[in-house]
Formats: C-alpha cells, structure tokens, sequence
C-alpha cells in the first residue's frame, strides 16, 4: 500500500467521520470536510465531546475550521462501531457539572503541590508555561 | 488498491497545468459564481444534474432567505437528518460553506455580506487555495512531472503482480481512493473538488522532490533500499503471503533552475523583486571569492598548496566514490568514472614530471600527508591496472623515504591491501628494477635501504608480497630461469635474506601477510647462517 507525503495522505480521509484532539485538550468530532497543505481542517457537524471518568457528554457545535497546528491527533471513527462503547452518555448540563467539578478537585491538589513544594523551598514553573499535551 | 498508481500520476501533470494556467477561471470553493461552472465538471456524476438546476438559482433572493431559515436550528444541533436533505438538493459546497462562514463570524451575520454571489468576501482561504496566483514560470512543464525512476519501477511490477494474481478483476488501474463515490446520504461529501486536492497533493509532492535524494533524502533512500532488499529476500525464501509495506510515493520534478531575483517589466522604471517558495528572496548576494588560487612563493606555502590540493581530489575522489554506489547500473557510470580516475590519477602524477630536479616531487609528497595516503588507498581500486602498477612501482622505488616521513602517523600500512592487488600485475621485469632500487648502497651510508624497509611493518609486507610474487614468476615460467633476469633475481634473494640475517630478529617488524611461499624469517636466518 501506498501513502502520499505530508497532508496529502488525508485526503483519503476526506468526508468521514473523525475524532480531533486539539492541543488544549479539547475533543471533536465531525466529518472532515477540507484539509489543506497545513492540515488546517475543516469539520462539519461537529459535537465537542467532554469525556469526565465513565461518562461522556456531546455539546453541537456546528462547523469548526481546526488551524493545523492546534491538531494533536485525528482519527477515522468507524461507524458502525461507534455505539460499541463501554462509556455512558449523559446530558450536557451534567457533563459540564461534572468538568467542572473535576477541573476544581484537579485545581485544588495543584494548589496544594504547589503549596507544599513551596513550604519545602522548592518551586515548580507556572502551570501556564506548560503545554498540556 | 489505496495507491497512487504510476498511471495516475502521470496523468495529473495536465490536470495541474490548467489548474495553474493563470488566465483559467480558477476554482475557488467559496465564490460562487465559479463554482456554478466548476460544479459540472468536478461533482460526482449522480449529483452533477440536481446540482446545474440549483445552482443557477442561487442569485434568488428567495432562496437565499430560504437558506438563511434553514440554518438557524443548524446551529443549535446538526444531527436532524431532514435538513442534510434540503440543503443537499442545492448542491454541497455553496450551502454548507454559507454556514460555516456563518459559524466562523457570527458577527458579521448581514446576510447580504454573506451571500450575495457578486460581493467579493474577505476570504482568508485565497492565501493557500488554488487561486493564490502562481508565477507562470513555475507551472512546471508536464512531460517534467514523474516518478522518482526507483518508484516508478517498483509500482510498474506491483501492477504486474496483481494483474498477475487476478487477471480478470483489475483489468482497469485502481481508482484514485479519493474519487470513490460518496454515500448516498451524506449531501455534503465532496466539497473539496478534485482539482483542490490534486493541488495540495501537488504542493506536498513538490516539496518532496530532488534531484539528488541520495545526498538531500539519505536516510529514508537507506531505510528503503533495506526494506526493498528484504522483501526480496522473502519472496526468495518463497513467502507468498507479503505483506505490502508502507511506500511513499515521490515525484520526480525538475526544480525551476534559474533563480531570477528581478524580473524586468518591458517600460517599467524599476526592478521588481520577485520571491517565490521556489527562490526566496536573496538577504545578501554573497558570492565566495577567497578559494583563489594564491600564490606559491615560500616555502611554507609549498606545503600548504599540497594540502589544499589533496583537499581538492579528495573531493573528487568522494564524488568518484558516490558515482559508484549509487545502485545504479555500472554502464551509466563507467565512462565518466574512468575519466574521472583518469584526471585524478594525472593531478597526482603532473607535478612530478614538470619538476623532476626537485627532490620531493608531489606523489611522494602526498603520500607523505595521511590523508594523501588515505587518498591514494582510496583510489587505488578506481585505477586501470598499467597506472595502478606504476603507482605500486613508485611506492616500492621511494619506499624507505616514505617510511622515513611515516614514522609520525604510521599511515602506510593502508595502502598495503589496495596496493597488494596489483602486486600480482607486475610483470619479472618490473619487479626486478623495483627490488634493484632497495638495495642500492646509497653513497653516503654504509647500510642498504633494506634495512629501514625490513624494520617497518609496512616495508616489510610489501617486501614480502613481492618476493613472493617474484618466486611465483619463476617456478611458473620455465623460461626465465635460464635468463639473465634469473641470476639477478636469485643474487637479489640472497642479498635479502643475508639483510634479514643482519638484523637482530627483534627489530624485524611483525609482516601483515605472510605468503605462502615463503619460509618463515625464522627458517631463512637460519638456512643463511
């Protein structure tokens, strides 16, 4: 099998469905519609996909246009295994509850690292140097 | 078959000269005027009709708001299946593209700006979309655009297995993965057309491309030949079953050679500079002077000038080196190289011959820099025979002086193998006025110039392989023993066991070979005592 250079080789991807993850931690999914030299993207019928532990909650979104650099990965969703998953999906308003329920508790041990480490002399770079992923 | 076949590729060529001809209507997904005419011939075949009708009514104002009402619930959830179908009846590109212009600005929502077709839109796609104005110059000539010559062979048999496999089957190249018919249902598939993909495959393919892939691509060109070779190896062993590997496939396209940083407009005042990806913009027009020749006066610059010269057929050398693994064909090559090795092979020997009186002439000072040595041994197996053996005839006739020099690098012992070779060219003749040369009693000392060769590892290989090769020549041809040759040889054998007797046997060097014909030094001490 043969695979053309760079982005070209996602064209053969063109109008299927795709998962993207973005650079700040953020989950897409949509039919990809157009890519470009840059794998700028663009996604149609995209839902943002908020995974918290077990659950998973979908929030429509419309049509994204992805600036290639922010892609940290992408993926063809098949179809016909999509609902063959052990995750269960809830509401919006309680995935979005429990985002940030998590974000705080995740907010609250940093805190305290950094406290901690601060109480021994050490210190830690910002949080906000740091790329996530 | 997910492949860009050979025959694919060499179809395109022509489809991306229209589409960067300069006067053609360019396609642009986003203006719709264009896209009314593109849409006939780029939209797959089963939508093309539904589409010609719509779209000319796209200038309807109704319609227009129609599209608008349509897609406000868009927003708020996109999965009603209902109205992929009502958009869909007006052919993808122009609605779906509406919306997300709709979503990307949601602030700039008149609808006038939106979807008037005559209004140009401030479109951020134009700077990498097919339409960005390339330089005429740099539509590449089609008859230029081809597979990389490894590639193109390696998909020409792949074609040939499969048919071979399935005769019946793929009696039609595979289709282009991408020109595969959408499903039915999905209304907006294809909305980049097969012009915009052909041309962002053509921009990453001619990034790829080179005219030396050895030098600019090394590791992926070694990863392939490795990958090539064992799946050969496979098919020897009879594995049916291969798995096809991952290839990616190159184009072979002649770069724009003429890098033009002005282009001169006929009646223009100035000089407009020109940048392209192909030929940025020169910061600085820096062109090298310093490499000049400079003049050989001193002394001192006597040896710098064997330096840099040896720096210069070092690289020719290289180049001679590179022609020759390359994996192409020998044929191509070997004129060339042997002109090459030809002028290689004269620089070394020029100089000696316009200043013989010079003591040093230049082979002996070459060999007397390692990496002259270095140069030499390196050469060696690129020369014909008859220069090669002149070389080894020059080596043993200057033999104690190039020991002498060697004592700090102790190099000399690496032209020994290369040099070795030819040992086996040298005719009885030949070798008897080499051997003479060593054991001429030179006027001002008591020793023979043997002695420091027998002393020197090196030295005493070479000695060693001659005396070797020189017995060979005589209990193989009959004829010469009763010669005059005969006699010399056998006083000149004697005379060079007597040295080695002279020595005490712990300054003897340690030979790199020793040949078979030849008794151990141990044995010949004690025969001449």
């Amino acid at each position: 099998m043969n695979y053309m250079p760079g982005t070209a080789s996602l064209i053969e991807d063109i109008d299927k469905k795709h998962l993207v993850l973005l650079r700040d931690g953020r989950t897409l999914i949509g039919f990809l519609r157009s890519i470009d030299q840059f794998a700028n993207l663009v996604l149609h019928q995209t839902v943002e996909r908020i995974h918290v532990g077990k659950k998973y909650g979908d929030i429509p979104r419309g049509i994204f246009v992805v600036r290639g650099e922010n892609v940290v990965l992408l993926g063809e969703i098949d179809l016909e295994k999509e609902s063959d998953t052990p995750l269960q999906q809830v509401s919006i308003e309680e995935i979005l509850e429990e985002q940030r329920v998590q974000q705080q508790t995740r907010l609250e041990a940093e805190k305290l690292k950094v406290q901690t480490l601060k109480d021994r002399g050490l210190s830690i770079p910002r949080a906000d140097t740091l790329d996530e992923y | 078959m997910k492949c860009l076949e050979g025959l694919h590729l060499q179809q395109r060529p022509s489809k991306f000269s229209v589409s960067l001809a300069p006067e053609e209507g360019l396609v642009c997904a986003f203006q719709l005027e264009e896209e009314k005419e593109n849409e006939d011939e780029c939209v797959c075949s089963d939508q093309a009709p539904e589409v010609k009708e719509e779209g000319c009514g796209l200038g309807d104002p109704a319609i227009v708001s129609a599209f608008q009402n349509t897609q406000v619930p868009q927003q708020r959830g996109l999965h009603s299946s209902h109205r992929v179908k009502v958009s869909g009846a007006l052919g993808m590109s122009s609605a779906s593209l509406h919306f997300m212009w709709q979503s990307v600005f949601p602030r700039a929502s008149s609808p006038a700006h939106h979807f008037g077709p005559q209004q140009p839109s401030p479109d951020p796609f134009l700077f990498y979309s097919p339409l960005t104005p390339w330089p005429p110059k740099l539509s590449l000539p089609s008859h230029l655009t081809q597979l990389h010559p490894q590639h193109q062979q390696i998909l020409q048999q792949q074609q040939r297995w499969r048919r071979r496999r399935s005769p019946t089957a793929r009696s039609v190249p595979a289709q282009k993965p991408w020109s595969r018919e959408p499903a039915a249902s999905d209304a907006y598939a294809n909305l980049m057309t097969r012009k915009e993909k052909d041309w962002v495959i053509r921009v990453q393919m001619v990034q790829l491309q080179s005219e030396n892939p050895r030098l600019d691509d090394y590791y992926y060109q070694k990863y392939y030949q490795k990958l090539e070779k064992r799946q050969a190896d496979k098919e020897l062993l009879g594995q049916k079953t291969r798995a096809e590997s991952l290839k990616l496939v190159t184009p072979y396209i002649q770069k724009p050679e003429v890098y033009e940083s002005v282009v001169r407009i006929e009646g223009s005042l100035g000089q407009v500079a020109v940048s392209t990806c192909f030929s940025p913009r020169r910061a600085i027009d820096a062109v090298s002077h310093g490499t000049q020749e400079q003049d050989t006066g001193a002394a001192s610059s006597q040896r710098l000038r064997v330096l840099s010269q040896i720096e210069k057929m070092f690289l020719q050398l290289l180049k001679i080196e590179e022609g020759q693994n390359d994996g192409l064909p020998q044929l191509y090559h070997t004129r060339e190289q042997s002109s090459q090795v030809e002028k290689l092979f004269q620089a070394l020997k020029t100089q000696e011959q316009n200043n013989l009186e010079e003591a040093a002439d230049n082979l002996l000072q070459v060999l007397s820099v390692r990496k002259g040595k270095v140069l030499v041994a390196r050469l060696l197996p690129f020369l014909p025979p008859d220069q090669a053996v002149s070389l080894l005839l020059y080596i043993t006739y200057h033999l104690p002086l190039l020991i002498q020099r060697d004592m700090a690098d102790q190099g000399l012992h690496m032209l020994f193998k290369p040099l070795g070779k030819y040992i086996s060219h040298l005719t009885f003749h030949q070798l008897l006025h080499a051997m003479q040369g060593l054991m001429l009693l030179s006027p001002g000392s008591s020793e023979r110039p043997v002695s420091v060769v027998l002393q020197n590892q090196f030295g005493i290989s070479l000695l060693y392989a001659l005396l070797s090769h020189g017995e060979q020549l005589v209990s193989l041809d009959p004829s010469l023993r009763s010669s005059s040759d005969c006699a010399t040889w056998t006083d000149l054998v004697i005379l060079i066991a007597w040295e080695i007797a002279q020595l005490p046997a712990a300054s003897l060097a340690e030979p790199l070979a020793f040949p078979r014909n030849l008794l151990p030094c141990s044995a010949i001490t004690w025969t001449s005592n």
